[in-house]
Order: structure tokens, then sequence, then C-alpha cells
């Protein structure tokens, strides 16, 4: 079912306008042709009525004597003057009181239905229309009145058709001129439409540009006078100087005295005086297009601001988030429900997830439901008081166990909280140089205490020796008692090499420093031990740095360190295996690593930490005393050395051959750096020494 | 397209609907019909039998209608006698219609009357008292105030004269005895004029003196009363008077029964002022009353007439 719908709603508003005032124009030209038409006809109608009138009263005031007199000629002379007279009359006639007709105009009898067609009973005057064969006449009635008596009537005849030829003619000069004064209107119409339609098309465009960006547009007509041109201004500084874009009173801070402070709008109240502004304002589109240009201006230069404001938000961002990633913390922000904004780069690869991943989410999607829940608790707790959170905890992993002190605080929002912002430091290795800390701590008290007791016992253990080879000396061999006191004197002998070990432990032994070759130690205990492990099948492998300069140490006390150290690595490889010893002057010489590893079973992760305890063996009982690498170690130590032992040992620490021979996962290398100089390690670090033990700590860790 | 054409349309149909208020609003009565063809030859009915009543018309018609209309009436209502109104035009036609018997009651100035009565044998039975209280009437002369030539009757010679009618009384030929007796005859006038007729000579005599087209004019007294609507009165100035004479006389013709005129003359006289319906009849008849009358009254007229060498043959 069609629908009809008002056809001017999808018209252009140039059509509309057209349309619409074509309409008025129209409507209105008409109505007034009309209305005037129609007054000019009523005034033609009622001259005609008038002149009627006025012939016929006048014919009944003349009348009046003849009447009295009865002379027919005079009235007869009378009615044939004022139809011979007065235009357009058709007929005149003349009645006494008593209703004959006296005298008429008549050629040829009189029409006698005339009489009754026109005859008021009171004394006034009348008019009648009359239809007859020569058409529409108008037929005036007049008493003839003498102080009031009627002594008869009068009646004029006028015809209607001149009337009606003249009121046409008016009919038809009414519409043509109308028509034209239509037309005319309409040409006004079009061109006032063309040129609201035209000014607007410009504005459109103008939008239309604006929407594709270009804020440089000018919708306001440009054939202007500009305002220092008006008041013959040569003040260049005032902004209004030279701008051609927008109007002097649109702008702020101009320069002309009568210029009111402020800008647009609030200083158009003293412009309205301005003779720049009486001259140059325009009507309400000019206005329009005007405040279109200023609106543009003002929105390039807002835009200008925000896209300023936006990249330096672009760039504190970018800076903001490089920081994040780049540091290797652990970084989240979370809102006030706990969800996840924001999560670094280090975050992201800690969980192994995207940050799209997290973000939008909770702990509940990340971790699992007792941490969520943990996590939980803490956090609402901060949210609600406000206090932040710090703590260290241990996270255990694959191979090894993290320690990360983790730090929740509160986001601030003016007084309100609106999110948690969670760092966490990877502290492993803190931890464990506080726990190298604290073992060193433990060997030293050991070793003090080792030290003291074994001072006491080695007098008594001197007496007992002493006093059992002079008892030895008394008895004979082969008797019981010779054979009691010497397992007497070689435990004694036992104890004592024990009470020597336990004073070089505790590093109450004497400790001799002269100048020394550090590969010429090393190569003469090969060569001692060298013999012997061939036997096993152990070959020792040498790599010695020949740069490296004699330094101040103790020759015999370093030559036990190497001998324990072979001795070790030979126990851990039992048969069938290489050590493989290397030395190595640090680049800014001032340090020598001393590397020896070795192909056995490697040490297990538990027991890495303790190998240098005092009495920590992994050997049968009856095999080791457990101190050698104490004693290792503490010599080291009094040497302002450092040691470190790494397991399985990277292959970079053992010679090609020796590859094959390693399984995997195992291996062992003990990393020794002793100073040139000093008594003590310089603090830069030496990478040959420390790359692999810091690498190793963190992925042990 | 389909817009464009709805919008065609209603900008056709408001056109439409314009000119159709433009051509639809003439506004007219609705005609009676009028057959033009059926026509006759009218022929007025004669007129019913009745006594005529005529007024010398020294004034015009319509004045003597309104003097004399109710006056008529009473007398028919009063008499029980059909009696109407007729109009004669001119002094001169009032005397002819009375020589031929078409006046029965007339009333004239005794002038006319002395004429009448001389020639065609009517009789005075009643004559009027004027507004002033007196039987009599005269006549005036006038002319204009700033008139400095003229300041007595002697100054009139030589100076055109307009009177009412050559036999009005008080409007000339009383006025013509006062002259000769002051020796001036009508040849001592360079022109004597009368007024035209018909009707209102005696306005018609202060209005030409009034606009300057003659130097005197002779009027009866009672005239300027009449006309002081129409013009400044005191304009013109008052010259002479003429004596006293009778005034205007109802007579009857020759052989009206004596019967008839003695309801007449009873009817006339039984006008009184102090009666409220009389009172408006003799006001518009411009009487004080009527009185008695004979032929005898009118002596010193017809001594006037020998006077001036009027004779009762006009």
């Amino acid at each position: 079912m069609l629908s009809w719908r008002w056809p001017f709603g999808r018209l252009r508003f140039r059509s509309k306008l057209g349309w619409g005032m074509a309409a008025i124009v129209l409507v209105f030209g008409l109505l007034l042709g009309h209305l005037l038409t129609d007054m000019a006809a009523h005034s033609l109608l009622e001259q005609h009525h008038k002149l009627g009138k006025t012939v016929a009263r006048n014919l009944a005031r003349r009348a009046a004597e003849p009447l009295l007199a009865t002379d027919l000629l005079r009235l007869e002379n009378m009615v044939d003057e004022v139809t011979a007279r007065t235009e357009n009359a058709e007929y005149a006639f003349v009645v006494d009181a008593a209703h004959q007709v006296l005298a008429h105009s008549f050629e040829r009898g009189f029409p006698v239905e005339l009489i009754a067609a026109n005859m008021p009973e009171d004394n006034r005057s009348h008019r009648q229309l009359l239809r007859s064969q020569p058409g529409l006449i108008d037929d005036f009635a007049a008493p003839v009145l003498i102080e009031g008596d009627r002594i008869g009537w009068v009646r004029v005849g006028v015809s209607r058709g001149a009337v009606s030829k003249t009121y046409t003619r008016l009919w038809m000069v009414g519409l043509g001129l109308t028509l034209a004064a239509i037309a005319f209107g309409l040409v006004l119409v079009s061109l006032f439409a063309r040129t609201v339609a035209r000014r607007l098309a410009r504005l459109r465009d103008c939008a239309e540009e604006i929407v594709k960006g270009n804020l440089d547009v000018v919708s306001s007509e440009d054939n202007r006078v500009n305002c220092w041109e008006i008041m013959d201004c040569q003040m260049g500084n005032c902004p209004a100087y030279g701008e051609k874009r927008l109007r002097c009173w649109y702008q702020a801070g101009t320069l002309c005295p009568q210029c009111g402070p402020g800008g647009y709008p609030d200083k158009l109240s003293s412009c309205r005086h301005c003779p720049v502004y009486r001259r140059c304002a325009g009507d309400e589109l000019q206005e329009l297009a005007e405040a279109f240009d200023v609106m543009a201006a003002t929105l390039k230069d807002y835009l200008g601001q925000i896209q300023t404001a936006r990249q330096d938000m672009a760039r504190q961002r970018q800076l903001l988030r490089t920081i994040l990633d780049v540091t290797p913390d652990l970084v989240s922000l979370q809102d006030v429900n706990l969800v996840y904004q924001a999560a670094n780069k280090a975050f992201c690869k800690y969980f192994n997830l995207e940050e799209k991943d997290i973000v939008g989410r909770t702990d509940f999607d990340i971790f699992s439901e007792a941490q969520a829940d943990q996590n939980y608790h803490e956090d609402k707790q901060i949210l609600v008081t406000g206090e932040a959170l710090s703590k260290e905890i241990a996270v255990a992993g694959e191979r090894n166990r993290r320690w990360f002190h983790i730090l929740k605080v509160p986001v601030y929002d003016r007084d309100r909280i609106t999110g948690l912002l969670l760092t966490a430091r990877d502290i492993t290795v803190v931890k464990q140089y506080q726990e190298q800390l604290v073992h060193s701590q433990k060997m030293e008290d050991l070793g003090r205490l080792a030290g003291g007791i074994a001072h006491e016992i080695n007098t008594p253990l001197g007496i007992i020796l002493g006093y059992t080879q002079l008892l030895l000396e008394d008895f004979e061999e082969g008797t019981q008692s010779r054979t009691d006191l010497e397992t007497i004197e070689k435990q004694a002998r036992i104890c004592r090499k024990l009470v020597a070990d336990l004073l070089g432990f505790s590093r109450q032994s004497g400790f001799t420093r002269a100048e020394m070759e550090l590969n010429d130690s090393i190569r003469e205990v090969i060569s001692l031990v060298e013999h012997t492990f061939s036997l096993n099948k152990v070959w020792i492998r040498s790599d010695f740095d020949a740069n490296i300069p004699p330094i101040e140490a103790d020759k015999e006390r370093l030559k036990q360190v190497w001998m324990n150290l072979f001795n070790n690595a030979f126990d851990a490889i039992g048969e069938d295996g290489f050590i493989f010893v290397r030395t190595k002057l640090c680049a800014h010489r001032r340090r020598v690593v001393i590397t020896v590893a070795d192909t056995g079973p490697g040490i297990g992760e538990d027991d890495l930490d303790k190998i240098f305890d005092p009495f920590f063996s992994t050997k049968p009982v009856g095999k080791g005393t457990g101190l050698g690498l104490s004693v290792t170690f503490g010599i080291i130590k009094d040497h302002g050395g450092r040691i470190n032992a790494l397991s399985p040992a990277p292959n970079e620490y053992m010679p090609s051959e020796m590859e094959e021979q390693i399984q995997i996962g195992a291996g062992t290398v003990f990393i020794i750096e002793l100073p040139v100089v000093d008594d003590v390690l310089p603090e830069d670090e030496c990478e040959e020494a420390t790359r692999h033990v810091v690498r190793s700590e963190q992925s042990s860790a | 397209m389909r817009t464009f054409r709805n919008a065609m349309s209603i900008m056709t149909f408001i056109l439409v609907l314009c000119l159709g208020a433009f051509a639809g609003c003439d506004t007219e009565d609705s005609p009676v019909h009028v057959d033009w063809d059926k026509r006759e030859e009218l022929r007025l009915e004669p007129q019913r039998e009745a006594l005529t009543y005529a007024y010398l018309p020294q004034y015009s018609h319509t004045v003597s209608y309104q003097r004399h209309n109710k006056l008529v009436e009473y007398l028919r209502r009063t008499t029980g006698l059909p009696i109407r109104q007729v109009y004669p035009d001119t002094f001169d036609e009032h005397i002819h219609m009375a020589a031929q018997g078409k006046i029965d009651i007339s009333f004239s100035n005794p002038m006319v009357y002395a004429m009448i009565a001389e020639q065609f044998g009517a009789r005075a039975f009643a004559r009027i008292v004027e507004p002033n209280g007196r039987a009599q009437f005269r006549g005036q002369i006038i002319c204009r105030r700033d008139n400095k030539a003229i300041t007595s009757l002697a100054d009139c010679r030589g100076k055109s004269w307009i009177a009412v009618d050559p036999y009005s009384a008080g409007g000339y030929l009383f006025d013509l005895g006062v002259f000769l007796e002051h020796g001036l005859t009508r040849e001592d006038f360079s022109e004597i004029a009368f007024a035209p007729g018909p009707g209102g000579k005696q306005e018609k005599v202060a209005l030409a003196v009034f606009a300057g087209r003659y130097d005197i004019g002779s009027i009866r007294e009672g005239t300027l009363d009449i006309v002081k609507d129409t013009i400044d009165v005191d304009q013109l100035r008052i010259l002479a008077h003429t004596p006293w004479y009778p005034g205007w006389v109802y007579a009857a013709r020759k052989g009206l029964p004596d019967k008839t005129i003695a309801k007449i003359r009873q009817a006339l006289l039984d006008l009184d002022l102090a009666h409220p319906r009389d009172q408006e009849i003799l006001d518009r008849a411009g009487f004080k009353a009527i009185i008695p009358s004979s032929d005898a009254d009118y002596e010193p007229v017809r001594a006037l007439m020998r006077t001036i060498g009027v004779e009762g043959d006009a």
C-alpha cells in the first residue's frame, strides 16, 4: 500500500526555500490581487450605486414641483433628460402617490412588471437589482417628499453591463498585474534562494573539508574591507593586523583603544559601536559563516594542542613502557576489582603469557586457585587498609628454587584507592650471597672452634705419642704389648694428622708467604700424582697461561690445595677419566683464575653447598676425613682468594678430548681466584671467572 | 523525481485554489426578474371631482404645499367637502385659472383679488391676520447694505429694479405706488425686471439683490425671514416700507354655492391659535388667524391700482 509522503521533506534547502517562498508569493499575491480587485470592483459598484441613487434623488427633488402641479410635460422632460444624460441609464419614470406612472422614458409602452419590482413601503431610497432582457439593471427608487409627506416616487434604472465590463477589465488588469508581480516576486525569490543556498553550500563544503581534516577553511565572504584599512591602523603587533581570516571582534587582545577586554563574545558589546563592526558586520548567514571560521580556527588550535599533548603522552607512555619492559622486575597494575590493567614484559615472560592474556583477567585466571585465593585476600587487605605489603617468597622451580621480593602498594587517585601496583624482584642471587655469607661465617666459626680444640688436644696428644714411643723402646718386637703400643702410636699419629688438618683449616698453622711461580707449583704436584693416577687411567691435562706473573703466596700450602683438588678429582673419577687444569690471567692482570675440572659423576645440587663444610664427605667411612676441601677453602681464603665449584662442569672448562668422556650431567669444576698484586681480589670481576659462576648460580636458583 | 511531481501538484493545487478565489468572490444580491416585453401604454385615470384650492404662487409649489397642505386637509376633514390644492405656476396662470373657474377657493393678494373680483365675480369671504398680528401687510424696498449710492428713494433713479411679479402686491405694486409718490415713474429706472417663474419669486428677488445683480428689489414684508437661512440678510438694507394694505384674502369663485362658502368660511374662522391642532395649521400657513372679510375691505387697494394705472384687465 502506497503511503503519501509530504513531498517537501526530502527537497534540498534551496528548493524548499524557493518552493516555500514561491507558494507564499503566489498565495499572497493572488489573495492581495483578489482583494485589491475586489475592493476596486466594490468601489466601482458603490460608485455605480451612488450615482444611481444620486440621480434618482435629484430627479425626485426636481420632480416635486411638477408633480404637485401635475405638470406632465415637465416630468416627461425630466425623465428624458435623466435618461439621456446619465451614463448607462436604461430608463426613468415618475409615479404619484397612487402608483400611477405620470411620466416615463420608454418609447414603446411601459413594462408593467417594473412598477412592482421595486416599490418600498417606507420613505427611504431603495435599490433593487433587476434581471431583464437588456441584462442586469440596478433600479433606484427615490421618494418625492415634502415635509415628510410622500407625494410620489421616481425610479431610475442604470444598466450593470458597463459596470460589469469595467469590472471584468479591472479583473483582467488586476490578474495580469498580480501575475506580473508574482513572476517578479518569483524571480526575486529565486535569486534570494540561490544566494542563500550558495552561501549554505559554501558552509557545507567547509564542513566537509573539516570532516576531511582540513581546518584551514574560510567559509565567510572574502570580498571585504579590513579593520586596519578602515581605522588607518599601523599597529603591526595587533593580532588583528594582517589577519584576513577572522574578523577583529573574534580575536582577543586587539589593540584598538575602543576594543573591550577579553575575547569573543565578551568583547562584542564594545564592538557594536565600532565603525569596523558597523561597516563589516554582515547578516545572520555571514555571522554564521564567520562563527564557523572561528570554530574551525579554534578547533585547529585545540587539535594542535591535543596533538602535542598526545605526542607527549605517547612519548611518556613509551618511556614508561620501556622502563617497565626493560626492568627485570615483574610489574603489574590491578584495579579495585583486582582485574589486571597492565603487566610488563618481565611479568608476561615469567608466566609465559601474552599481555593480552593477562589484561582484563584476575589472579584466578592466572594462578592456581589456592595461590589466587591467597593473593585475593592479601590484595583486598591492602585495598581496604591502604597499607603496602612487602614480603619475600620462595618459588619452587623445576630444577631449583627462586626467591622473590614482593611489594604491593595501593595506587591513589587523589584520596581514593584506584588500584594495586605489584612489583616482584628476583632476589635469588642476593639470597645466595646471603647464604654464602652465612656459610662463610659458619666456616669461620667452625674453624675457630676446631682450631681451639685442636690446639688443646695437640699437646696431650704429643705427650701420648712421645710416651708411647718411649714405651715401645721397652718392649721387644713381636710381643703383645709392643703390638698394642704400636696400635696406640698409629692411632695417635692419625689423631695428630687430624689435629694438624684442623689447625690448617682454622689457619692457625704456620703461614709463610714468598714470591712463587703458580704454574710451577701446580706442575710439581702433577708430577707427584700423575703416575699414581695413570695406574687407574686417570689422566691429567693442563693449560697454563705463561703470562702469569710470580705471586706472593705460601707455596707449600698452595701445593696442598692442588693436591687436595687432584685427590678429590681422582677419588670422584675412580678410574678412566680426565682431570683438566687451566690457569688464566685476567685481562686487567690483577687476578689469576685456576680451574680444575674432572670427568667424575659430579656433585649433587644439595651437596654442592656443603662440600666446603668441615667433615662433610660423600666418601665411604674411613676413606676421607671430610676436611680436605675445608682446608682448601681456608688456604684460598687466607690468600685473599675465592673458590667455587660448579657441577655439572660447563664444557668450556673441559678440553675437547674430555668432552667425549663426560657424561651428561656429570663433571665438576673448581674455580679458584687469587689476587696477583694485593691481598684481596680486585672489585672488577673477571669474566672468565665469574661468567659461569653467576650463570650457574642463577640456573641453580 | 516523484517528490518534485508531488511538490508541483501541491503548487498547482494552491494556484487553482487562489485563482478560484480570485474569480469567485463577486458578492451580489439576488436580482428580481422583470419581463421587458410585457408592456402597456399607460393612461392616467381622471381625477375625482373636488373643490380646488389655489394659493397665489408667490412662493414655490413646495412652499405652497408645505404651507397649505395641512389647511386643505383641515378643510376637507371639517367641511366634509372634497377639496384639493392646485398649483398654478404663475400669478398670471392663477388669474387665468380663476377666470376659467378652475379655482374654487382662491387665496391671493388683495391686488389679484381686486382683479378677479372685478373681472370674474370672485367674492371675498375671509382674510388673514399676519404673524405680526396685523390684518394688513406691506412691501419693502431693499438694497445691499454696502451700496453707498442708494441712501434714499430718490437715489433709486436710474437704478435697476427687480420686482416679484407684475401682479405682486407687496412685491411690486405697493412699491411702485411709493415710487410714484416720490416722483419716480417706471421710466425713471434703468431696468425693471420680474423674478423668473415658476414659484419662489419673493425669494428670488432677495437673492438677486443680495447677489448684486440688481440695485434695488421689492418684496413683501416677511420674506427676509424666509431667506435668512439661505443668505446673510444683514448684508441687505431696507430702504423703505410701503403703506399698510389689507392682507391676503380668501375668495370664492363666482357661482360657488353660498352654503359651501359658508362651510369653508366657518371652518377657516374656527381656526384658533390657542388650539394645538389649529396652531400647527396656522403656523405652517404663516397666519395668526383668519377673520371675516368682504369686498369693501379692499377699496384702498383699488385706489392704489387706479393710481399706478393697473386695471383689472390683466
